[in-house]
């Protein structure tokens, strides 16, 4: 059972990274690299690294979005897309 | 029956997760997507709590707790800039 749902959270890794680089919209991209590391932070905790786990849950999914979403605020001038 | 249990709740909590990626691949909009990576944040602190059980280190848990008081940043770092541009 944990074999499976490893397999199916590697394949939601591989499958997030892909959308975020194919995707037209660029909020839907940092949204989807968000994604990608929520699931390697499951991951990490599947291979008993919790504190790995805990790092890249509060930095990788909660402080990077906020800081692109600042960076493309500050950038782009209010038109998105 | 502690195993039935828990095989019933892998299984569900896999298909929870099938439904939240498919959700998220075919979301034409953002906020969609918004809701589901929201769902799947809920998903993953299901089965970080699950793993703990499952392996036996409580320690999992502070991830579980950590992960619960820090996913919403994200959502509403999104919710904010649709709203009015961060």
């Amino acid at each position: 059972m944990i074999v499976l749902l490893t397999i199916l959270l590697c394949a939601g890794i591989l499958i997030s990274g892909l959308l975020a680089v194919l995707l037209d919209n660029i909020i839907s991209a940092v949204i989807s690299s968000g994604l990608a590391s929520l699931f390697a932070s499951v991951v990490y905790v599947v291979l008993a690294a919790p504190d790995v786990a805990m790092t890249e849950a509060s930095i990788g999914s909660g402080l990077s979005t906020m800081i692109f979403l600042y960076a493309i605020r500050k950038t782009r001038n209010g038109n998105e897309s | 029956m502690v195993d039935i249990v828990l095989d019933i709740a892998f299984v569900l909590i896999f298909l929870g997760m099938v439904f939240g990626i498919i959700r998220f691949v075919i979301g034409p909009e953002i906020v969609d997507r918004v809701v589901a990576i929201d769902l799947l944040t809920i998903i993953a602190i299901a089965v970080i709590a699950l793993l703990a059980h499952v392996a036996d280190r409580f320690i999992y848990l502070d991830v579980a707790l950590v992960y619960g008081l820090l996913s919403f940043l994200g959502v509403l770092a999104v919710a904010r800039y649709l709203e009015k541009g961060f």
